[in-house]
């Protein structure tokens, strides 16, 4: 083994706590230290047109609500076909702070983080309640019972007036050390923000996988009967996983009434529940990073379906039918191909390519 | 042979160089513009002509020199009826300095009423919920809103209707798009409406509504007002028809009869219903392009102009996009006539400024187009339709509701 760990080829572990490192060459370390170096200074560099920046900010959103997704779904391999409704719970607790204080109350204009917090909280116990059947069921029948709980969720907002009866509820504008947050400086500051909590909670996430409780969630995803019989309990590590997933949909759906300054039922439809779920797949599911390529893959899809369903329209003149179809069709074409040729995602491209880096430049 | 290059070249750039800068000084100012809607997706049945009728008419103005050497670029973007993706059109739209935006959905005008105050930026939607224009200085409706549209079809049947108070049922979208007038209306009935609201149906996407038309005739109900799109209004109309519960004229005892909003009505309508659309009540606020007039006569000859089918061209949608377009094209021309940039503040000062003598008469609709500080809704009389053979036709004169100013 080398023992300049620049110079190591390969993961090379002589003892358990070795293996369990957060980094596991110094290249990594450099390299995570460097992409993050890049994704704080790059928009102090170039400017971008608020468009984009509203793209980029509304990927973030959705890693950190697919981070959750892939602890349910990825980790601990439950179902959820109700992570939109999770999301949504998020945004509407800071929202119903706006219907009960008015939109610019100083609670919601200064005490922002504790209230995205919140969103997560709130998330994280709706996350442990509709867990509690996962104590029961398995598959195809918690997928339902998920969905049970999206569909409630969409009735309930749909048809409560204090929620607007679904429709938007707007959140002021936030104040920071700097002053209030201008229109001009929105998606940058939200930028800044969704990023720190996107490191912050990928930490979280990889640090759990180093602990038992991380291992649990494996543990019930590979064999639950198994796990029970070396002592662990699935039940409970279930409505753990659900309410973990429950946190960072909420804090997702707290960043999300912030960003784009309202909360409307629209967002957080099933439609979106698939998506997250696509995203999850897409990404690479049970893999930290799979959270991070799955929604700006998916993301980058929908523009440029959406790009090309507009040149189309401008040669065809059965364009409408044709790019109303072809959005679907690409979208559920992408994820069939995945799970039929790439069923462990984006990630595990990543995978390879850093293999090869590592091995270089030896081949095997 | 390298001299005589050089003298060919100089000669090009002599003679190309007055050409490209007179043409310069020639061109005039573009005048940009946003509109995103769903062309694709849901209601894409209403925007897809919507769209058109806005191309269409900024393409005339380009290509018949309205504007002088101004010219319009309207930059169209389809939304697919998502709130997500119309602020980014949105957004897209500013870094391109628009000066007047063209919405279309309920939602997405609600979503975004903050960003148009901080703009400053004029806003049109082709929603025309009410809502949309409370505590905003930037959006306007282009005709009598959806409340004042329920509330003028109660107005209407409550002095049409022969004996007693009128059993009515509503028939709306489970939306905010359909719920929005229903409060509305039930202000007008303790305002002195002589209406009775029997039971508020918010519809789904049932097949088949044999069981909630027989619970409306058991519960008496004599009229149903419909808020909502054509598809369900046409389902309706085709079960009612098919057990025989459709009156076969105004208030038929014992039969229900059919009023719709807006966007219940027009072609699509008779094209999805067939027969049993016939005797359906309409309200809008724009002509149908089956009774000449010059507005009719302009519609069709864009549409002809452009290429477009029957279909669009015939459609209220059609005429709604045009009418939209013409406004705008209007606010140009007279921000321009006053001397100063076309600017986005010149064009929310020409809205406002668009009442008495200064109102607008595009054609296309009933009425004339009056915007004011307290009046955000260009055309404020509707016209009732009745189908009659398969086309609609009009019934009575133009009228304004009077109730929509005693609940307010």
């Amino acid at each position: 083994m080398a023992t300049n760990r620049w110079l190591a080829t390969g993961n090379f572990f002589s003892s358990y706590r070795e293996e369990q490192r957060i980094f596991f060459t110094a290249l990594d370390r450099s390299a995570l230290l460097a992409s993050l170096c890049l994704l704080v200074l790059w928009p102090l560099l170039v400017t971008i047109d608020g468009k984009y920046m509203l793209v980029i900010d509304t990927i973030l959103v959705a890693v950190v609500a697919v981070l959750g997704l892939n602890l349910v779904t990825g980790f601990a391999g439950l179902i959820s076909i109700g992570h939109a409704a999770f999301v949504g719970i998020g945004a509407y607790t800071v929202a119903s702070f706006a219907r009960l204080l008015g939109e610019n109350h100083v609670v919601l204009t200064h005490a922002w983080p504790l209230l995205i917090l919140l969103g997560g909280l709130v998330g994280a116990a709706f996350g442990a309640l509709v867990g509690l059947p996962a104590m029961r069921l398995k598959h195809l029948y918690l997928a339902i019972a998920t969905l049970s709980f999206q569909m409630i969720f969409q009735w309930v907002i749909n048809f409560m007036d204090f929620f607007n009866q679904g429709q938007t509820i707007s959140v002021g504008r936030v104040v920071w050390p700097g002053g209030t947050v201008t229109r001009g400086q929105h998606y940058l500051f939200w930028y800044y923000v969704i990023l720190t909590v996107i490191v912050v909670l990928a930490f979280a996430v990889r640090n759990l996988l180093r602990t038992r409780y991380g291992r649990c969630l494996i543990a019930v995803r590979d064999n639950d009967r198994a796990a029970d019989a070396m002592g662990m309990h699935p039940g409970l590590t279930k409505v753990y996983a659900f309410a973990l997933a429950g946190f960072f949909a909420g804090v997702a759906g707290g960043l999300q009434a912030y960003l784009y300054r309202g909360v409307g039922i629209e967002s957080f439809t099933l439609h979106h529940s698939i998506n997250y779920l696509a995203m999850a797949i897409v990404g690479g599911l049970g893999t930290l990073h799979g959270a991070f390529w799955g929604p700006a893959a998916i993301k980058a899809l929908d523009l440029l379906v959406e790009g090309f369903s507009a040149w189309v329209g401008e040669m065809l003149t059965i364009s409408g039918n044709l790019a109303t179809a072809f959005k679907p069709l690409s979208f559920g074409l992408v994820i069939v191909l995945f799970l039929m040729f790439e069923p462990r995602g984006i990630a595990n491209w990543w995978r390879i390519a850093r293999s090869y880096v590592k091995q270089w430049p030896f081949r095997y | 042979m390298k001299g005589n290059r050089l003298q060919v070249a100089a000669l090009a750039v002599a003679l190309l160089v007055p050409a490209l800068g007179g043409q310069c000084l020639a061109a005039g100012k573009v005048h940009k513009l946003g509109l995103s809607l769903a062309i694709t997706g849901p209601t894409s049945d209403a925007g897809n002509p919507y769209a058109k009728g806005v191309e269409d008419y900024f393409r005339l103005v380009n290509d018949t020199d309205m504007l002088g050497e101004d010219t319009i670029d309207c930059m169209i973007r389809d939304d697919q009826y998502n709130n997500d993706i119309t602020k980014r059109n949105f957004e897209d739209f500013l870094s391109e300095d628009i000066i007047f935006f063209l919405g279309y959905s309920t939602g997405s005008t609600l979503a975004l009423k903050k960003d148009f105050e901080e703009e400053g930026i004029a806003v049109m939607p082709a929603s025309f919920h009410a809502g949309n224009t409370a505590d905003s200085n930037y959006v306007f409706l282009p005709i009598a809103s959806y409340s004042a549209q329920l509330v003028g079809l109660g107005e209407y049947l409550a002095a049409a209707h022969r004996e007693g108070v009128p059993k009515v049922a509503l028939f709306v979208h489970p939306s905010v798009f359909g719920r929005g007038p229903v409060e509305d209306l039930q202000k007008a009935i303790k305002a002195g409406l002589k209406l009775d609201i029997v039971e508020v149906v918010e519809h789904g996407k049932d097949l088949d509504n044999t069981a909630m038309l027989k619970r409306l005739m058991s519960k008496g109900v004599q009229y149903v007002l419909t808020h909502t799109v054509q598809s369900p209004v046409a389902s309706m109309l085709k079960d009612a028809s098919g057990l025989g519960l459709a009156a076969t004229s105004f208030g038929e005892p014992g039969k229900l009869t059919f009023l719709g909003c807006h966007y219940t009505g027009g072609n699509d309508l008779v094209a999805l219903a067939g027969d049993a659309a016939e005797n359906f009540n309409w309200v809008t606020s724009y002509i149908v392009t089956n009774e000449p007039g010059p507005g009719a006569t302009a519609q069709l000859q864009l549409a002809e102009r452009y290429g477009r089918d029957d279909k669009a061209a015939n459609s209220h949608n059609y005429a709604n996009g045009m009418m939209v377009a013409q406004v705008v094209t209007e606010l140009i021309k007279r921000a321009k006539a006053g001397g100063g940039d076309v600017t986005r503040e010149a064009m929310h000062r020409e809205l406002l400024a668009m009442n008495g003598d200064r109102a607008f008469s595009p054609g296309t609709t009933v009425g004339p187009v009056t915007f004011s500080a307290t009046d955000k809704a260009g055309v404020d009389t509707l016209q009732l339709y009745v189908v009659k053979d398969g086309l609609f036709h009009s019934s009575g004169q133009p009228f304004t509701p009077v109730y929509t100013d005693k609940i307010k």
